[in-house]
């Protein structure tokens, strides 16, 4: 308090006062030199406003245009992304319709052919049809120890368990909203999105798991996604909704590849 | 006189010259502005006073200019340069606004 007031009560240089008293007479106070150096301070303080004032004023459409260039940069490279994935499907259907046609039509090949569309629905490069579970997921409001309404957030871990759970209880495959979980998918989370196969996932989560249909549901309760997930609906409100479903349509992730191993 | 001409001739030469700050030095251009207006003010009322000085007022511009930079590249330095830069805002602002009130009693006699 005492140093707001001190600056409330000597708001000028004290050294005016102090020179003034030194030299009474005015005209002694001013010399060529500092006149000049007075002069050169006054043009330097003009030209501080009017640049600042022109920093400002130019640089605000600036920012405006080089956050409007980035935005349509990423949205040119999202349609590109777009364009090559639906490429690269076009090209995996053509590579498999090649695949089944140049296998020819004697036992062996209908053996290989059998063997390979089953290990393209376990790897989930192919798409598959099949009963199993239709499970909702979604965040849960709820209150914190003040008693502000909060929201809690389904995590990366709870899908991860979900899945773990669905995977011991005996499904085959399973999809997160549209995206297949493969061999080298990771469910993570990555800033404020759960990513499944690169892409960001928006609440609700619908998991679609494929599996029979009469045990699938009792043998999950059994896992520990099921205590699990019982506690996140009960104590965070989050939503989970297991239901049957007679016919789950499971999409494939053409293009997977093994790049660097090599078969043993 | 000399003060106000100057004034206006930096106003012009900033007009045409245009010149670019660099980017190091442009957190501080906001600062050394507010010092500066201290300065000018805190000059205005001392003329009014019949104590103005050239030199005193260009050590306590310079000064003034050079501190408020100062203080606020430490902070910078430590992490709370914006908090530092508000601090002396406030400071500066209070003396301006004192002065300010000074100089209209003085003018205007209200």
């Amino acid at each position: 308090m005492d140093l707001l007031k001190q600056i409330a009560e000597h708001p000028i240089d004290p050294d005016y006062a102090v020179v003034a008293a030194r030299q009474p007479d005015q005209r002694k106070r001013h010399t060529t030199r500092t006149r000049l150096a007075f002069a050169v301070i006054a043009v330097v303080i003009g030209a501080l406003f009017t640049v600042a004032a022109l920093q400002t004023t130019r640089s605000r459409p600036l920012v405006a245009k080089e956050r409007d260039q980035l935005v349509a940069r990423i949205k040119s490279a999202e349609a590109n992304r777009t364009r090559l994935r639906d490429q690269a499907d076009s090209l995996a259907a053509e590579n498999a319709r090649l695949r089944s046609t140049g296998l020819g039509n004697d036992a062996q090949a209908e053996k290989l052919r059998t063997q390979l569309s089953e290990l393209e629905s376990r790897t989930g490069a192919a798409a598959v049809v099949g009963p199993g579970l239709k499970i909702m997921v979604d965040d849960g409001t709820g209150k914190n120890q003040s008693g502000a309404q909060v929201t809690n957030q389904v995590l990366d871990v709870d899908l991860q368990v979900l899945v773990n759970g669905l995977w011991t209880a005996g499904a085959e495959a399973i999809q997160i909203n549209g995206q297949r979980l493969t061999a080298l998918t990771a469910i993570r989370e990555a800033g404020q999105a759960i990513t499944v196969n690169y892409h960001s996932l928006t609440p609700p989560y619908e998991i679609d798991a494929i599996g029979n249909p009469q045990t699938l549901q009792a043998r999950l309760l059994e896992t520990s996604a099921g205590p699990w997930w019982n506690a996140l609906k009960q104590n965070q409100g989050m939503r989970y909704d297991v239901s049957q479903a007679e016919q789950l349509r499971l999409n494939g992730v053409p293009g997977l590849t093994v790049r660097t191993g090599r078969t043993r | 006189m000399i003060p106000i001409l100057g004034l206006i001739a930096g106003i012009i030469l900033g007009l045409i010259l245009e010149p670019g700050v660099p980017p190091f030095l442009q957190p501080y251009l906001p600062i050394a502005i507010v010092a500066a207006m201290d300065a000018l003010f805190g000059a205005f009322r001392a003329y009014l006073e019949g104590t103005f000085t050239d030199k005193v007022f260009v050590v306590s511009f310079i000064s003034n200019v050079l501190i408020a930079a100062a203080i606020v590249y430490v902070g910078d330095q430590i992490g709370v340069g914006s908090q530092l830069s508000t601090g002396v805002v406030v400071v500066l602002g209070i003396r301006i606004f004192t002065n300010a009130a000074a100089i209209r009693r003085a003018l205007f006699h209200a």
